[in-house]
């Protein structure tokens, strides 16, 4: 194989005992380069074995009771064709071994770099998993973790424990993994999340080989590995099948790609929140921005200020503990996923903040549950912190230090700056003298902001956090933004619907937008009217394919590189934690190949591909695998006949 | 007001860490900081106190005299007294078994001074045969002395179940300390309730995408919760059969989606005792002649011919409304033959059904049109002579289903279609044995018509009470207050009504979601038919949401919580 180093061609040019010397030289030099590649490929064969089966929790799954198959499926046109088995003899074949081997990649963010998949599939079991790292440094710590989770979601596809005791086609599976930056431990918006992947037997043993630059690419790089795994249970009552070769470059077209969640307007649990992350991972988003409180509740409990949670939180039970924040922040972490929590202010701010007056501190909040309702605020209750009010401030230096420590995140900061009623402002300060001073109330409104951007600074040790994220308003319009918004520090989220004018606006304007057009990426919609009066804020209902014929920087012709990138948001009126996973899931995993891979779209006809639907079907099949109740895309008929639904 | 409880309320109450509640003038329950006034250590003790239909889904339509005062209740302590005759004393026995769970589910420690509680059930009726003329009337009486007494009466099994099914929203946990609890129930009380409609329904779709036994359980939990009655399982359409049948086999051999995907004979019974004994009955439907395909394939292989046309046939536009095609070959009698085996099994499921649905829905001419074993025995292909053809059908049908039940002349039920057109219905569907189920929307007149005509009714409208709208192309979604306020024709030919759960788009990981609460607003919409609309029971509803979801209904949130626990207080109005 190494031969061709050998400079046979000089030959022909050279007299005899040069050729005799040339030939010792070459020999000499041949050999040395072949022990000096044997020795490299030693090197390559024993890098640092970081975590094999052992360490591993198998669940006990029997053995599904005997029923002969009736489906088989083949691949004729690049499409698996459902037939009825006839007997008992001949190749069966099940849908998941048919699609993994028949025209789709079955991955889901599709790679925007090269793919090449092997044709031909191997069995083997978990047992037969070891994973190397070839990096030493801080990352090592993080890759191992990624290593025990990939290996759980192998394992996890296993339905019948039994299939160990099977010949497998493979003696050992070693998935080895290079980090060239082993100091990189923390995503920020310039991490490199790039990877490559190439899968190929050596002998006997199958042997994965991940290259990234950083641990984020490298846990990406793993999990599209393990999309290249499934179980076949076909297969002599089931097993692991891998192909038995590939190859993927893969890097993602936007840095952010985040998934909003609301527990203000309804609790969910932190089990729920990490069955969420899980999903991300899954699908390679890599910012969970958390809407933690709002003017209903105040669930979270801060270090410094747990006054905010004993008067806000729906139930003394009903709260997140600054341990289990932490925890899940790493949870998050080892999953390529960063966590912001928005403490939204100064509106969508009331219940928790009426300590104040029993502390000595004053009105915090004004307008706290105020009615009728809808002369302060979008939606009850109302509420909104008080801008005259010096200890607020202080307040929020103490607020924003407590969610920088818990998040240990500081290169982007939430601040929220939603939907401001000035109404609620002017009624209550009108009692003041320093209502006065302000002929426009939005220039108090952007006094706040400057004040709280000022002590976000105080509260990150005097430096400035370099991405402020503020959701789009009044104040990020102009002739407020310039005054108040610095676009050098500033990002909007602008969440208006596509067609309104603001997001062509900011990017000319020359802010960095992460979008999330409400007509597009707003999950929550779709329910009617969760009140007697009012308006059906935001019906009707995305659907995925909406979601994901979303390509606004296409539609808008922005300017990419203000485009940080994208963001869904599930607003949590109308839904608790039992159907956070059926609301997500698959619509978040159709947007997440929208920042991934930004797929070509079709604006005259807006027709998504077969094989978009294919490749989702079985993304949200995986989904489920790992227990996230993810909806069904149509009736099973269309699953088990690919194509034919459309 | 009985001053022990009230020590209790005020002083114990006050140990427990965070809110306390309040029963405002106006009925509601609010969220307060710790006041020197009257309150409740939860919201659902409050609500059990507070307003006169208390936290009771459905509202009840008869008399209702309920107290203020509340006693705490010894539940290691609880005898409940059958008096009736022949199986209703198994049945009802059965029915006691369910509601110890459900006050089990409360887990509670109460060790302090509390009274035993004694229920008594008589039921007149031995009958335990649930039909749509069961009389399910009751009254619940609850008196106290030295124990804590509950008599419930009805004429049969079915009102007394309904009535233990009341009580039970009458109990609640009472939170003591932030260690003990207690469950608690009025002092007094008495209910007279009896449905404004016979037939209170929820249809489920398994044949688009299959739903497991256990979700379909949690259906008809969340029935028995709200009263409602029938459960029609709507249990094959073109995209699979997922029925076994005794008699063919093949019918699931081709059309369930696996060998796991299906539900025996067995797990069909099972499934309707465990519904008898909440109240539910359950009636299948085969849907035919169209909305067939996926399970009827075998026929030429058989020896049978074609028993369907165009089964998945492609481009499915041009043959059917919805992948995949499929309808059956009204030419071929042997359709009429595996259709008399089929009726039998489906006679075996339940002997005494005294209905069974027989489809009859979206037959699409274009298939039978384009289709030469069909064309060629037809005189011409006027849309009469297909509509003459379905006709025939459907005779051959129900005569097929008679011969089965030797003549019993059970009620049949047929969706709306072009059959029933009031131009033409009489002459193809005798109004004494078929019901007609309408499908059409609210403001459309069908409904009246038919049953000016005389046909009995039971009301699906369409742009109300079809829940999977909302989701594929225009359709929108109908919240609670929707389903809530869609008030049905009245009359007495209208047996009732169904909220329909279609599943193309659901499945176990979120069909129960879809449904519920939502299912329960059409509940109270047909068992008690209030002149009231959904904003007078928003406070009952968001509890019975509550109830459902901790009685293991996977029910969806409708407000958020602050909404809920601060009951008039989203409204956009002042008191």
């Amino acid at each position: 194989m190494r031969g061709h180093f050998c400079p046979w061609k000089r030959r022909e040019r050279m007299k005899q005992g040069e050729l005799r010397r040339a030939l010792l030289v070459a020999t000499l030099l041949c050999v040395f380069l072949f022990v000096y590649l044997y020795w490299q490929q030693t090197a390559d064969e024993t890098p640092h074995l970081l975590y094999t089966y052992k360490h591993l929790y198998v669940p006990f799954r029997s053995a599904p009771a005997e029923q002969a198959p009736q489906w088989t499926w083949q691949c004729i046109n690049q499409r698996c064709e459902r037939q009825r088995i006839k007997s008992d003899v001949g190749d069966v074949a099940s849908l998941a071994t048919c699609s993994m081997l028949c025209g789709s990649t079955q991955l889901w963010p599709q790679p925007t770099g090269p793919v090449t998949l092997g044709s031909k599939a191997v069995t083997f079991n978990h047992r037969l998993l070891d994973f190397y790292s070839k990096t030493t440094g801080p990352a090592n710590e993080l890759l191992l973790a990624a290593f025990s989770i990939v290996n759980d979601s192998i394992s996890g596809l296993v339905q019948n424990s039994d299939y160990i005791h099977q010949k497998t086609d493979i003696t050992k599976f070693k998935i080895i993994v290079s980090i060239l930056d082993a100091t990189t431990v923390k995503l920020k918006l310039n991490t490199d999340e790039s990877y490559t992947i190439t899968l190929k037997p050596h002998g006997t043993e199958l042997v994965g080989n991940i290259t990234a630059k950083t641990f984020f690419g490298a846990r990406h790089g793993l999990e599209t590995l393990s999309q290249l795994i499934w179980w076949d249970e076909y297969h002599e009552g089931g097993t692991l099948k891998i192909l038995k070769g590939a190859t993927v470059q893969d890097n993602p077209m936007f840095a952010y790609r985040g998934l909003m969640v609301d527990t203000a307007r309804n609790f969910m649990s932190m089990e729920s929140l990490k069955r969420t992350i899980v999903g991300m991972a899954s699908v390679k988003l890599n910012v969970f921005h958390w809407h933690v409180s709002d003017s209903q509740s105040f669930p979270l409990v801060l270090p410094n200020l747990p006054q905010l949670a004993k008067h806000g939180a729906y139930a003394p039970d009903l709260v997140y503990k600054p341990e289990e924040v932490k925890e899940m922040v790493e949870f998050a972490k080892v999953r390529g996923v960063r966590v912001i929590i928005e403490v939204d202010t100064p509106a969508h701010a009331g219940n928790g903040w009426t300590f104040g007056q029993d502390e000595g501190l004053g009105e915090l909040a004004v307008c706290v549950n105020e009615r009728p309702w809808s002369l302060y605020c979008g939606e009850p209750p109302c509420g909104q912190l008080n801008p005259d009010n010096p200890n607020v401030y202080d307040v929020l230096e103490k607020l924003y230090k407590d969610l920088i420590s818990l998040t240990d995140e500081n290169e982007i900061f939430h601040m929220g700056g939603d939907e401001v009623n000035l109404e609620c402002w002017a009624q209550h300060l009108q009692k003041n003298s320093n209502y006065y001073n302000y002929t426009d109330l939005h220039d108090l409104w952007g006094d706040f902001t400057l004040k709280a951007l000022n002590r976000l600074t105080a509260a990150n040790g005097g430096k400035k956090v370099p991405h402020v994220i503020v959701w789009s308003s009044n104040l990020s319009k102009r002739p407020y933004i310039t005054k108040y918004l610095d676009k050098e520090n500033v990002v909007v989220q602008s969440w208006g619907a596509s067609q309104w004018p603001d997001t062509p606006d900011l990017v000319s304007d020359g802010y960095k937008i992460i979008v999330s057009h409400v007509d597009a990426w707003y999950l929550d919609c779709g329910f009617g009217r969760w009140r007697e009066t009012g308006d059906a804020a935001c019906d009707p209902y995305r659907p995925w394919q909406t979601v994901y014929n979303h390509r606004p920087w296409q539609q808008l012709h922005l300017n990419k590189k203000q485009v940080m990138g994208g963001e869904v948001c599930l607003w949590s009126e109308q839904l608790e934690e039992g159907s956070l996973d059926p609301r997500l899931w698959p619509r978040a995993a159709a947007f997440a190949e929208r920042v991934w891979t930004d797929p070509q779209l079709d604006m005259s006809t807006y027709t998504i591909l077969e094989d978009v639907y294919t490749r989702l079907n079985t993304q949200r099949d995986r989904l489920v695998s790992k227990g996230i109740a993810a909806e069904a895309l149509w009736p099973g008929w269309c699953k088990q006949n690919p194509g034919m639904c459309l | 007001m009985n001053i022990k409880v009230k020590l209790i309320l005020l002083i114990l109450a006050y140990n427990v860490d965070g809110w306390v509640w309040q029963c405002e003038q106006n009925n509601n329950c609010v969220r307060t900081e710790k006041s020197p006034n009257y309150t409740y250590p939860s919201i659902n003790t409050c609500r059990l106190a507070c307003g006169s239909f208390r936290s009771l889904w459905p509202q009840p339509t008869g008399k209702v005299a309920l107290s203020q005062e509340l006693e705490l209740i010894d539940i290691r302590d609880l005898q409940i007294v059958i008096n009736a005759q022949g199986d209703a004393v198994q049945y009802l026995d059965k029915v006691s078994d369910y509601f110890k769970e459900l006050l089990n589910m409360e887990k509670t420690n109460c060790d302090i001074e509390a009274k035993k509680l004694k229920i008594v059930l008589i039921s007149t009726s031995s009958d335990v045969n649930l039909l749509w003329k069961t009389d399910e009337s009751y009254s619940l009486k609850i008196e106290t002395d030295n124990e804590i007494k509950a008599t419930i009466t009805g004429p049969t099994v079915f009102g007394v179940r309904h009535g233990l099914e009341t009580l039970s929203q009458l109990v609640t946990k009472y939170k003591i300390s932030e260690q003990k609890s207690c469950l608690v129930t009025l002092k007094n009380g008495k209910i007279n309730d009896t449905p404004a409609y016979a037939h209170r329904g929820l249809l489920i779709d398994t044949a688009r995408n299959y739903q497991s036994l256990s979700t379909i359980k949690r259906h008809i939990d969340g029935m028995a919760s709200s009263k409602m009655n029938v459960l029609h399982w709507h249990i094959t359409d073109s995209q699979s059969f997922p029925l076994v049948s005794t008699r063919i086999p093949n019918m699931s051999n081709y059309g369930a989606y696996s060998e796991k995907q299906t539900y025996s004979p067995e797990d069909v019974k099972d499934l309707m005792d465990y519904a008898l004994i909440r109240g539910v009955r359950v009636i299948l439907e085969l849907d035919a002649p169209a909305h067939v395909g996926s399970g009827w394939e075998w026929g030429p292989e058989a020896g049978l011919g074609n028993l369907g046309v165009c089964i998945h046939q492609q481009p499915w536009r041009s043959y059917c409304i919805q992948p995949p095609c499929g309808q059956l070959n009204p030419m071929n009698p042997n359709v009429y033959k595996v259709l008399e085996l089929l009726y039998q099994d489906f006679v075996d499921l339940n002997p005494n059904a005294d209905m069974f649905h027989m489809g009859g829905d979206e037959v699409f001419i274009p298939c039978w049109n384009s289709t030469n074993e069909i064309t060629d025995s037809l005189k011409d292909r006027s849309e009469k002579a297909f509509l003459d053809l379905w006709a025939s059908f459907q005779q051959k049908a129900l005569d097929k289903y008679d011969k089965v039940r030797n003549n019993h002349k059970t009620n049949l039920i047929l969706w709306t279609s072009h059959l029933t057109n009031p131009a033409y219905i009489e002459s193809y569907l005798p109004k004494d044995r078929y019901i007609i189920q309408t499908w059409v929307p609210q403001e459309d007149e069908l409904p009246k018509e038919l049953l000016k005509l005389g046909y009995k009714l039971i009301i699906s409208t369409k742009n109300k009470w079809y829940l999977d709208h909302g989701f594929w192309g225009t359709t929108p979604y109908y919240n609670w207050r929707a389903v809530y306020n869609n008030i049905i024709l009245r009359g007495e030919g209208v047996l009732g009504g169904e909220v329909c759960m279609w599943g193309e788009l659901v499945d176990n990981q979120n069909v129960l979601q879809r449904t519920w609460p939502r299912a329960a607003a059409a509940a109270e919409r047909l068992w008690s038919d209030p002149s009231t609309t959904s904003e007078q029971a928003e406070n009952r509803f968001f509890t019975h949401r509550d109830r459902l979801l901790f009685r293991g209904i996977n029910a969806e949130a409708v407000v958020p919580k602050w909404c809920s626990q601060n009951e008039g207080k989203c409204n956009s109005y002042l008191p």
